[in-house]
Parts: C-alpha cells; structure tokens; sequence
C-alpha cells in the first residue's frame, strides 16, 4: 500500500504495462474506464448481470465490473481497443462487421470478447455452444442471430485458411 | 453504381467495433463534476423537510440542490413534471434533491448524508381505483400546467387524458344489437423498461456569464428535446445547445430529458464547471420511464361467416406519476387497436390516468405492442369460435391496396396480405403438427398489425459538396444504432451522384444541423430520406449552372455519377478534378431540403374526421411455432417468421437486424418482461431480477421476410420498419399457444405460471360464459 492508502498496481493492458495507483476497493471497469481512458469497455449494470463490461483476463473473459483492479495486477488484460493488430481489424470485428452482429453497439465489445475467449477454447464451436457461451452478454437490440452467424463464419474462415479445425 | 437495396456495411463500423464510438456515458469534459441524486422513497408523501447541510459539509462537494432552486417543471405534452420534487413526491424514485462533487464516490457520499423527512399522504396504483371518484389526486390542480391544446385538463380527477373517437355512435350501437355474434376480451399488459444497454447519461455545463447551456445528450430527438428544456427553464431556445452522442440502444426510451433534466438542474449551481449525470441500472429500471401499462377491453360484433361490422374498444392506460408521450400513445397509438382491417363501425375510449408510479412514455411501437396483442388474440378467439381458419378470417377483413382506413386516407401500398400468407406459410400453415415429446404440445399462431407514422412531421437537411469531393450531410437524424448513418450515407450517395465513400453523416448538433422531429415513429428513413433526397438535388441544380458557366456548356446536360461529372456533350472528368477547375479555393456547393407530408395527395381524407392519418402505413405479420409443456406451463417459441411490408429495403442487412432484433424484443415481452410492483416500489430493479432475453431465450429461429409495396412519396420506395416488430411476436406466440393447448392468453408476460395456471384451470371444468349472443 501507498502512503496516500492507495495501493500501487501494474495493469498490463493490450500488452502496455501501466503504473497505477488505486484505492482497493476500485474495479477492474473502473481502472480502464477512468484511469486509464479505454471507454471501449461499458457498463451496463455493475453487478456482472449485462456482460458489457467483459475483458479477457490471463485469456479468459471475466466482467470487469466484478474484478477489482488490485486482483488485475500483474495479470494480462485485453479490452476491444486491444483486438485489432497491426491496423487490421480481428477477423471476428470484421465477421462482426459483415455479418450485421453490431447495431448500437453497446454490448458489442463484451461480445466480441466472449466470442474470442470462446473460440481460444473451443475453435469449432457449433451454434449450440456459441448460443450457450454467449448467453452471459445481453444485447437489447437483439443481433443475437447475427453473432452467431458472425462467430461461426470466422471458425470457417480458419478452417480454410488451414488452421486446425 | 447504385447504392440502393445492398447491404453497406455500417459506415461507422470500425469506430464500432474497435470501441471508439463515444457514447454519453462515456463523456469526459475539462474540470467535470459528477453527480448523485437522493430518490423518493415514497410513493405518495408531503415533503416535510430537507436537510442538506450534512451533504455540504462532505469532501469534493459544489453543489447540493433541491426543488426550491429550480422551480422548473418540464414535460413535452403535459409540462407537470418538477426536476426535483417541491412540494410533494408522486413516485418512488422521484428526484429530491441532486448532488455534484468531484467524484462519483464522494457525490453518492453526500447524497447518503441528505436528510428527507415525508408526511406520508394515501397513494393511488391501480388505474380503476384512480378514476373512483374520491380517490387520492396525484396532482391537485392539473389545469395550472402548461400543455399543449389536445391535452385538456381535468381537475379534480386522476385522468390525465381523454381521447375518444367514433364512427358515429348510432351506427355502432345498431351493429352490436344486429350483430349475429358479439364477442369481448379485456387484456392486461404491464409496465416494461426499454432496458436500453447504455444506462440514461448526460453531461451540461452552464455559462455563467451568458446563462447558456450546452448539453451532450444521447436522445432520440435533440431539436424537440431542447425546446422542451428551453420552455422548462423559461428561457430563451437560442440558449440551449444539445450535442448528440453516439447512443446504446433507444427503443422510445430517449424521448424525454431523463438524465439531461438532472444535469441542467445542477450546471447552473457549479460554477461553470461540467456535470455528468449516470443512471444507474436500479435507476434505469425503476426510476426514469416505462413502457404504457394498459387494461384493454376490445369488443367486436360479427356475422357467422366472419365479416367485422364493429369493434368498439375501451382502454386504460397508465401514466404514472407524470406526463411524457403517453397521451399520445394512449390517443394515436389506442387506435390501432382496430388492427389492419375493415370495419365500418368503431368506438373507442382511451383514459390515460395519473397514478403514483413511474411515469410511462414511448416505447418502440408506440402503443402497438399493447394493442396488437389485444386486437389480434381477441381476433384469434373470434376466429376459433366461428369455426373458420384464423388465417382466412384475416385475409377476409384484412385492408387491401385501395381500401380506406377508418380516418378516410384512401390505402396506397398495402402488403398486408402478402404478408400474412408468406409468414403462414413459412410455419407450415395448415399443414399436420409435427409430433412433439411426451408432455408437450405443438401450436401454430398468427398476428398482424398495422402502424402509421406521426404525421405531419419536418426533416430538414443540408449537403455541402466541398472541394476534395466529399458531400457532407448535415442532418439531426440521429444513428440510434439502427444504422441511420449508413441509410441517410446511402440516400445522399444515390440522390448527389458521389460515391458512398465521399459521404459523411454529422453527428447532430442543434447549434449546426437543421431541425429534424426525431427518431420516433419509424420515421428516419422516410422523411430524412425525402430531405436528403431534395438536398441533393438543390446542390446538383447549383453545381451544374456553374459547371456550365465554367465549361461553357449548357446545364441541361449535365451528369454527376459516382462522382464523375460529365455532360452530354462527351466532357468527363472526376468529380475532384471538376472542382478545382469550379471555383477559388473553399468554393464548395451547398444544397438544402425540407420535407414534410403536409399537403401530399396521399393524406387525402374525410372532412371533419378525427382519425389520425399516416404518410406511410405499414403492415406486419408474424407467425410462431410452439411447444408448451404441459407439466410447467413453459413455452418453448420454436420458430417465428416475421413478414414486414416495409416498402423497399435501402439496406436488406439493416432491415434484417430491425426485424430479428425486434422479434427477440418481443419474445422478450411475451415470455419474460414485468416490472414487478409493491405499493410502486419496483421489486425488480436488477437485470438478474428483471430478466431480458438472452441468446438461450430468444426464439430457436427467427425467418425475417421482406415484402415490398409501392408508396409513390417514399424515397427510392422505402417507408420505414423500427418499430412494428415488437407487436406481433407476442399475439403470435399467444394465438399459437392457444393452438397447442387451448388456453387464451390474456395477460402478459407468459411465464410458465400463468400458462400453467390457464391449463390447471381449463382442465377443471368452468361455468361456460358463452350466452347465445355474447360470448
Ligand atoms: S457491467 Fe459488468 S456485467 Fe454489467
Ligand atoms: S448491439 Fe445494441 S445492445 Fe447489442
């Protein structure tokens, strides 16, 4: 702890190590949101009900309303402001794009960010599993549909480039 | 190349997606103060006394404020509704008293420090018991507020709002007594919040030299938002200055000045410094605005092969504590409750009433989702008991091309029975029930609908050609997430002759971009897209009388396509090209359209009737496949085809998105959706305990169908398909329900209790209430 009662965190963000210092009771949402700007990650309701706030965590999609930031340390955090490389869009932003999963796209990152967690995991998820997996982000607009067919066109999309599948 | 009917992709699409779009809630200004506000915990109480000085004394603190600084009441119909509440709380959750300080922690630390003393005063929740006489006034003097002529006062009463509309009280009367069969059905639909993603968020600051206020706000109309607040504040409209924001979600939801109300209020007391105000989810559900809930009872007369000689309807709406759009939704939106169909006589009473709940207000369908669920089971249930195919008796009454509706506007483009024949048919209408797992049972169910368009209404829009080739629309037409940008892009490519690429769609800003109505009433597409489509074609007229002034070459023949300017007499050069040889540098074009329906040949009526009429009319049609389970009561939607006469599709993915989007909305609506009530205290404020429909609720298959009709006013033939969507699920899902098991469905939502309640109780036999006329 700091003097200031604030704790001292190291929150490594999109690969970017950042320098913080937080009070232990501010969230992971919290320390992206305000500290350090990255907007791309929302809040729908503070109490991991929306999944709006999902980042992915050592890999694994977590809500970021539910993290404290002193338990993010030292750990590898991706948000959406993450997921493009290399001035190219993630082939599953693009499916996002293509295949109409994103109207106002307020819950788009934490879907996306599921979706990417899910595939890491189970590369050929079929419609079954992305409906069940994707369940924990709520979209008011309804592109439920649309994700789904987002997400199983990327799984086709690495098949035929040739990756495992 | 024609832009029109191909699926752009978003415009805005990158920013979208890689989360750069900001949004309200994602506001930050220079020195900005965040607010908390302190909540009735009354439904109905006197307020006592207000002690702040505790929350003043607390760290980070510039303002603690309660209703005795801003006496202002506000209200786009009705203005009776207090940005903090004076004299007395109407509704749990109503703003008291509103804190700014430097941080969000240490402003909800103030406002816990608020002491509100209330003298509780007897409250009313129930719309029938508000109407008794003696019952308890929400609101003592409702004539001493300013409000628009339609809405008339009724002191001394809870009705907020009386419309009545009649075909002729005789010839109604002398239906229902002639009638074969008369058939009658009251509905209860309840309270639902549009649960909009992004929570209700606004940012103000208030010069405190100029008295000016600049407002970041993500709402569905900005310019009819600022005269709202502007005739609130009771100050001039040039003083106000409303930016949009990108927005999450709206759904009707953004038609008041909900958070932007809060933010106002406090930027006078801070000293020029910026406020944010956040709603949480808690206050998002329970304490900004809900869906109309509605008691409607709906009586048809008949003969016995099925012709509609009446429909007389009688309906109670819910206002809540104060007044938004439900007048409205109770007036035009209550009658739609006639549904898509010929019937030479009509009653209908809508009462909109005060009660000491939430206050209610637009939601996507603007009274359909209410009354087609009423209209299309009670046609259902007429239907079934006359023997005759639910289908066939639509299709039988149903409007066809030419037909008159009831406000006497002669019908154009009417895709009514397409629709409901290609929606049949994708469920397998007709044909044998698929055998279901033991215990359940299998339905099939229709319902259509008919929805208008506020009219008349004004779009305005301004195009500037500027040197490097761009065409950038200015426009208030705001992106609610539907895709506007990408429309409005695709309109002014195809109406200017540039290619999309060179478009670009401001961000509404009532200090820039003319005044648009709104994104209300599924009305963008067809009105924005007739001011585009007129702006375009103003900035054309100038580019080329100058082009031929340049070239020396008549103006009649020239051509501007895909941003290549040429003329007849085989001049072609690009678009840039032509510029630079057009004028000085920062020479650019400008174009400026205006539209409205009003005087259009196509609204042609009556005289002296009062029905509303619509520029545009469109028709639905959803058809559901079911499986209820006979042990739970749970109802499983298998399959719902939803056929949309929405003119032409500008852009087929978007359309889609609206209609699947819509259909998850309103399976939602039909199976899970209540803001559950105690003495108006919200019980649900949690989306754990306010469930919407997840990926694992929606329907397993969604078929969305698109069926084009001609309306000669609309822009390349597009009318509009926002909103309809949300209405038809539900009776579809009822209508199939009653298929699969034999229960009519009057009350919303269907949870597995209910249905299992109506299954528990047609299994033990009932009094028959079918006389041998009414039934
Ligand atoms: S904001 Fe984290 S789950 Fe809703
Ligand atoms: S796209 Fe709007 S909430 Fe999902």
């Amino acid at each position: 702890m700091l003097a200031s009662g604030l704790n001292g965190i190291t929150l490594r963000v999109n690969g970017r190590d950042h320098e913080l210092a937080v009070a232990a009771n501010v969230t992971l949402l919290e320390a992206l949101r305000e500290n350090l700007g990255l907007t791309g990650t929302k809040e729908g309701c503070g109490h991991g009900d929306c999944g709006a706030c999902i980042v992915l965590m050592d890999g694994h999609a977590v809500n970021a309303c539910l993290v404290l930031a002193v338990d993010a340390s030292g750990r590898d955090i991706v948000t959406i402001e993450g997921l493009a490389e290399g001035g190219q869009l993630h082939p599953l932003q693009q499916a996002f794009l293509d295949k109409g999963a994103v109207q106002c796209g307020f819950c788009s990152s934490g879907m996306m960010l599921s979706a990417k967690a899910l595939l890491d995991a189970n590369p050929d998820a079929d419609a079954e599993l992305i409906r069940r997996e994707l369940s924990g982000v709520l979209c008011r607009c309804g592109t439920y549909p649309r994700v789904i067919e987002a997400v199983l066109s990327v799984e086709n999309g690495i098949n035929r480039s040739g990756g495992e599948g | 190349m024609s832009v029109i009917g191909k699926s752009i992709t978003r415009v805005d699409g990158v920013d979208r997606v890689t989360g750069r779009l900001q949004y309200a809630v994602d506001t930050v200004l220079p020195r900005m103060l965040h607010a908390a506000v302190v909540r009735s915990t009354k439904a109905h109480a006197r307020i006592q006394r207000v002690d702040v000085s505790g929350a003043r004394a607390m760290p980070g603190v510039h303002a603690v404020i309660t209703g005795q600084d801003v006496p202002c009441l506000i209200g786009g119909m009705i203005a009776d509704q207090p940005f903090l509440a004076t004299d007395k709380v109407r509704f749990v959750g109503e703003p008291v008293v509103a804190v700014a300080a430097e941080t969000e922690l240490q402003a909800q630390m103030a406002a816990d420090r608020v002491i509100v003393e209330y003298e509780d005063l007897p409250a009313v929740f129930d719309m029938e018991e508000a109407l008794a006489p003696g019952a308890p006034l929400v609101h003592e003097q409702p004539s001493s507020y300013r409000r628009i002529a339609k809405c008339q006062a009724h002191d001394g009463s809870n009705l907020c709002h009386l419309h009545e509309f009649t075909t002729g009280a005789e010839g109604v009367e002398r239906a229902f007594a002639q009638a074969e069969r008369v058939f009658e059905d009251t509905f209860a639909v309840p309270a639902v919040s549009h649960t909009a993603m992004e929570p209700f968020a606004a940012v103000a600051v208030c010069n405190p030299v100029s008295g000016e206020y600049t407002i970041w706000a993500a709402t569905d109309a900005p310019h009819r938002r600022l005269s709202e607040i502007a005739a609130a504040l009771g100050i001039g409209s040039e003083k106000i200055r409303i930016i949009v924001t990108a927005m999450g979600g709206g759904f009707g939801g953004r038609g008041a000045a909900i958070a932007e109300m809060l933010a106002v209020a406090l930027a006078k007391f801070t000293d020029g410094r910026p406020v944010k105000v956040v709603f949480s989810r808690e206050e998002v559900l329970a304490a900004s605005q809900t869906r109309v809930a509605a008691k409607l009872t709906v009586r048809t007369a008949v003969t016995t092969d099925g012709r509609i000689l009446a429909r007389a309807a009688d309906m109670l709406w819910d206002n809540g504590a104060y007044t938004s759009k439900s007048p409205e939704v109770a007036a035009r939106g209550g009658m739609t409750v006639v549904g898509p169909y010929r019937v030479p006589n009509i009653s209908i009473r809508s009462r909109l009433v005060y009660t000491n709940k939430q206050p209610s207000g637009a939601f996507r369908g603007f009274g359909t989702t209410q009354t087609s669920y009423a209209c299309e089971v009670h046609m259902e249930r007429i239907a079934v008991e006359l023997g005759l195919d639910p289908l066939e008796f639509r299709l039988k009454n149903g409007y066809v091309e030419g037909d008159s509706h009831f406000c006497g506007q002669r019908l154009t483009g009417v895709g009514l029975a397409e629709s409901l024949k290609r929606a049949a048919a994708s469920v397998g209408w007709g044909r044998q029930k698929p055998v279901v797992g033991p215990g359940k049972r299998y339905g099939r169910g229709i319902a259509c609908m008919i929805k208008g368009t506020n009219t008349p209404t004004v779009s305005s829009c301004i195009v500037r050609l500027v040197a490097d080739g761009r065409l950038h629309v200015l426009t208030s037409s705001v992106e609610i997430g539907a895709g506007q940008k990408t429309v409005m892009s695709q309109f002014a490519a195809e109406a200017s002759g540039v290619t999309i690429e060179s478009v670009r769609v401001s961000q509404p800003d009532t200090s820039v971009t003319p005044f648009d109505f709104g994104c209300t009433s599924s009305r963008s597409t067809f009105h924005m897209g007739n001011a585009i489509r007129l702006a375009c074609e103003d900035m054309r007229a100038r580019l080329f009388v100058t082009a031929a002034s340049v070239f020396g070459l008549p103006a009649e023949g020239f051509d501007l396509t895909d941003s290549v300017l040429s003329h007849a007499s085989g001049l072609t050069l690009g678009l840039r090209e032509a510029l630079k040889k057009m004028g000085a540098r920062g020479f650019e074009f400008m174009g400026q359209g205006t539209y409205t329906p009003a005087g259009s040949p196509l609204l042609k009526r009556d005289p002296g009737n009062t029905a509303d009429d619509s520029i545009f009319w469109l028709f639905v049609t959803h058809a559901a496949e079911v499986e209820v389970d006979m042990e739970t009561g749970r109802v499983r939607v298998l399959h719902i085809a939803a056929a949309h006469d929405l003119g032409r599709a500008i852009n087929p993915l978007n359309c889609i998105q609206q209609i699947e989007g819509s259909v998850v909305m309103g399976s939602s609506l039909a199976l899970l959706e209540e803001l559950k009530l105690d003495r108006g205290r919200v019980c649900n404020d949690s989306l754990l305990d306010y469930k919407i429909s997840s990926s694992e609720d929606m329907p397993e298959r969604i078929d969305p169908i698109i069926i084009e009709s001609d309306n000669p006013e609309a822009p390349w033939g597009a009318k509009g398909v926002g909103e309809p969507a949300a209405a038809a699920t539900a009776p579809a899902i009822a209508n199939a329900v009653h298929a699969a098991c034999g229960v009519w469905l009057r009350d919303m939502p269907f949870t597995p209790e209910r249905v299992l309640a109506a299954i528990m109780a047609q299994a033990t036999p009932e009094k028959t209430v079918d006389g041998h006329r009414s039934s």
